[in-house]
């Protein structure tokens, strides 16, 4: 059970401030980064693999400082984003020289199993140069993970992966997360992190803008109404009936979904209300459910908002 | 010593394009060797001409810089050395290993070859050729060394290292008389007075000068390079 | 289509489904045509050339890119201008050396000029594979040559004729003979060109094989260097035998004495250092070679170029 920890970090460059006091926990599991490009998620990332030193802060690893310390490599895997490997070797060379640099005691075997968890046996002996650009983020995933390390960092994993392959990879680090190991890894698509991390952290233009699950962020951000969609056996005696109370905000007739479109500002009162209502007008609810809990939603409004 | 960082040194030093320029050098050296001993036969002077001048003040400093810069330049531009460094493997160990790379191809391809040019052209007499193998053996490994750091410093490794090479031994070694004493080529030549019989190879600098100062500049890189590459940074997006 | 229950009493049955089926169609958001005048396949030669030439200088690059050049225009300019001032305060009434032979003594600034920027101008298209990019425009790759060429061939130029011009002016300014200094201001300037020509072309075409920078500043200057010392052994070998005429021929592989030598030979100067030709019939075949090594080369630019 590892532990990530940034303490109060920033990083400057000149005068550019990539990472704006940034304090967070990664715990075990899958965590998602989440932000623009350009808000800092590489800087966090290189500081946490201790290839940068925060500029103040401390970046630790289970309470030891990552920077300047080359045994922290022992439980760390990282997949970088860029692609430059060593092209003149083979996949499997590649995986292989990585666990003999590990020190592991049999590398050809722990080779043999890392591949066999990316599923790149197939193609292990040709050149990496004739990789595809998914194969290469593969063998990349798996010189990471030959260690069995409990921290595994990526950066951007899903850059040019095609679905099958997202799928295989998302499944993969879900069942890290499953036993246990600290799985990080940054992206600004949301649908990838909205299928696999429970646990985001977001950061825009270097700040850390909110973090936990998305859902619970989007009950947190109170200032913005939430919104429903509601299927019922009489839209427009619901509508009225609620458009009396003050908790709703505003209704809209959808034609073309044949629904209601609520604003509630009281998530509770809302809650509470739409069945009771409901019930006193003897209106049948057929669907009620909330439009803007997406990823998305939630990501948007932190942008937008910061 | 590590093994694995020894093979993938030697692997990408001896890729094909670099490999033929590594290659190329030392054959022509032998080539011209043979046609100047069957045209002017056995001739001191001459050895010495193109032992020292050919040899020794060229094709060893450009082998060491070859070498040396290429043992970790291209893995530095290009960010594949992150493979090496996210690893429980000390700097130094790094270092070191492709410091010896460094030196071994300056040994197979420069000081071999330039100990056979002498032999081509002037046999075993007076040592000439076993004074300018052993010489060009000593500079290749302060060459090797000093650009091995060039590459860990900069990107533009090769540039400065040729800078260095030119304007520092060549012209202002040749100008300036003091700056005689700081140049890795006047150490190797002093080695060689000593190897080779009296009064045939000159140096401008007295052995137990350059002795000391190959020592202190051969681990005083190398240490600094490991210094630097234990603090290599990857700034943010590429 | 939707409603909001604040607007129109006039609101259609909720059981009646929109009436048209949506169509697909592109909504003109504001992208418009370029309908104006294209300039055309020579004003982008025109402005590759410029920007190569600039690029050159490090000039609308960074400040770091702009030292190495700077930095040789200067030391290949200072010696010019100490002795045009020597020449002044001293009221010499000839100029200490002949122009020609000036460059002949900076040959090696020129060469590591040359090994520095040649990459420059080449290597970063290479490396991040943008030639297909210029290519898919109307300029084609003999275009591309041609305007990288005369690029390179126009910053040596000016670094080669700088301080002839330099010593010229300084002629001027000690009032040495005017017309004896115009001819050899000329020979100068034909030095310059030769030097420029024949080293651009070497270093452009070994640049055009590597992607890597710094491995084609090495390979032009290992270059240089090695057939430098080279032809030094070859020329020393045959004077040892003897043959002090017959060892100029060591001179044609050499680019730096070819230029040198041919130039001595064609305007009839003073000779000094290896310079010189074999003999009548060894001075048209340094001319000739000079030619055909500009030939060549350019020709094997346009080659490698032709496809990517």
């Amino acid at each position: 059970m590892t532990t990530i920890s940034i303490d109060r970090v920033s990083r400057w460059f000149g005068n550019v401030v990539a990472v704006n006091d940034v304090s967070m926990t990664i715990a075990p599991g899958v965590t998602g980064l989440l932000g623009p490009n350009g808000a800092g998620k590489s800087t966090l990332i290189h500081m946490m693999s201790g290839f940068l030193p925060p500029s103040s802060g401390t970046v630790t690893i289970d309470g030891v400082q990552v920077w300047k310390n080359q045994q922290a490599y022992r439980q760390i895997g990282l997949v970088p984003e860029r692609e430059a490997m060593y092209d003149f070797l083979t996949g499997h060379e590649f995986v292989l020289a990585n666990a003999e640099l590990h020190g592991l005691p049999d590398p050809g075997a722990a080779a043999q199993r890392a591949l066999a968890t990316v599923e790149m046996e197939y193609a292990q002996d040709r050149k990496v140069t004739t990789y595809s650009k998914g194969m290469k983020q593969r063998v990349k995933m798996a010189s990471a993970l030959v260690h069995d390390p409990a921290v595994l960092l990526l950066d951007e994993p899903f850059n040019g992966m095609d679905p099958r392959q997202r799928m295989h990879l998302m499944e993969l680090l879900r069942r890290f997360g499953a036993d246990g190991r600290t799985v990080l890894f940054s992206s600004h698509i949301l649908e990838e992190v909205e299928q696999l991390a429970r646990h985001i952290e977001v950061v825009v233009a270097g700040r850390h803008a909110a973090s936990g699950d998305f859902r619970k962020i989007r009950r947190l951000m109170t200032d913005r109404p939430h919104r429903y969609l509601v299927r019922s056996s009489d839209d427009r005696a619901l509508a009225a009936a609620l458009i009396a109370d003050p908790s709703t905000a505003g209704i809209e007739l959808d034609w073309t979904e044949k629904a209601l479109r609520i604003q509630a500002i009281d998530f509770y009162r809302f809650t509470e209300l739409v069945p009771r209502v409901a019930k006193e007008a003897g209106i049948r609810l057929l669907t009620v459910s909330p439009a803007d809990e997406s990823l998305e939603s939630v990501f948007s409004y932190l942008v937008t908002s910061a | 010593m590590n093994t694995t960082v020894a093979r993938l040194t030697v692997r990408g030093l001896l890729g094909r394009r670099r490999g033929l320029l590594l290659l190329a050098v030392p054959a022509l050296l032998l080539v011209l060797s043979v046609i100047i001993r069957l045209a002017v036969g056995q001739d001191e002077s001459t050895t010495v001409n193109v032992l020292g001048t050919l040899a020794l003040g060229t094709l060893v400093p450009l082998l060491g810089l070859i070498a040396g810069t290429g043992a970790i330049g291209p893995e530095i531009d290009d960010g594949s050395i992150i493979y090496l460094l996210a690893k429980p493997l000390p700097r130094w160990k790094i270092i070191i290993t492709k410091l010896l790379v460094a030196i071994g191809c300056t040994v197979v391809f420069a000081a071999i070859p330039t100990y056979l040019a002498g032999v081509i052209l002037f046999g075993n007499f007076e040592s000439l050729a076993l004074a300018y193998g052993v010489g060009a053996l000593i500079a290749g490994v302060a060459y090797s060394a000093i650009f091995l750091l060039f590459g860990v410093i900069t990107r533009h490794a090769v540039v400065v290292g040729l800078m260095y090479s030119l304007l520092w031994e060549s012209i202002v070694g040749n100008f300036v008389t003091g700056a005689k004493t700081l140049s890795v080529q006047q150490w190797a030549l002093s080695v060689a007075k000593r190897i080779a019989d009296p009064g045939v190879v000159s140096s401008s600098v007295h052995l137990p000068t350059a002795v000391p100062l190959l020592i202190v500049v051969t681990l005083g890189t190398a240490t600094l390079a490991a210094v630097r590459l234990s603090r290599l940074t990857l700034a943010g997006e590429e | 289509m939707s409603d909001s229950l604040q607007t129109s009493p006039q609101v259609p049955q909720p059981s009646q489904p929109p009436l048209e089926p949506r169509a697909d169609v592109i909504h003109d958001i504001g992208y418009r045509h370029y309908d104006g005048a294209r300039l055309g396949r020579s004003y982008a030669t025109r402005s590759l050339f410029l920007l190569s030439l600039r690029g050159s200088f490090g000039l609308g690059r960074s400040i770091k890119s702009k030292i190495l050049p700077m930095a040789l225009l200067a030391v290949i300019s200072l010696p010019a201008l100490i002795i045009v001032a020597v020449a002044v305060y001293t009221k010499m009434g000839k100029l200490p050396l002949e122009y020609p032979h000036y460059l002949s003594i900076m040959q090696f600034v020129i060469a590591v000029f040359v090994a520095a920027q040649s990459p420059v101008a080449l290597s970063r298209d290479l490396r991040f594979m943008t030639l297909p990019l210029y290519f898919s425009r109307p300029l084609t790759s003999r275009d591309y040559v041609r305007a990288k060429f005369a690029a390179m061939f126009s910053a040596m130029f000016i670094l080669t004729a700088l301080p002839i011009l330099i010593m010229w002016v300084g002629s001027l300014l000690a009032s040495m003979s005017f017309g004896y200094n115009l001819e050899h201001f000329a020979y100068g300037l034909v030095a310059a060109a030769l030097y420029a020509l024949l080293y651009s072309g070497i270093g452009l075409v070994i640049a055009s094989l590597t992607p890597r920078r710094g491995f084609g500043v090495a390979a032009i200057i290992a270059l240089f260097l090695i057939s430098e010392a080279v032809s030094g052994i070859i020329y020393g070998v045959l004077t040892v035998k003897g043959h002090d005429h017959a060892a100029h021929w060591a001179i044609m592989i050499n680019p730096g004495s070819l230029v040198d030598s041919t130039v001595t030979w064609l305007f009839n100067l003073r000779r000094q250092g290896l310079a010189g030709v074999p003999s009548t019939l060894g001075g048209y075949l340094f001319i000739a070679e000079i030619v055909l090594l500009a030939a060549a080369t350019y020709g094997l630019l346009v080659r490698r170029y032709r496809k990517i």
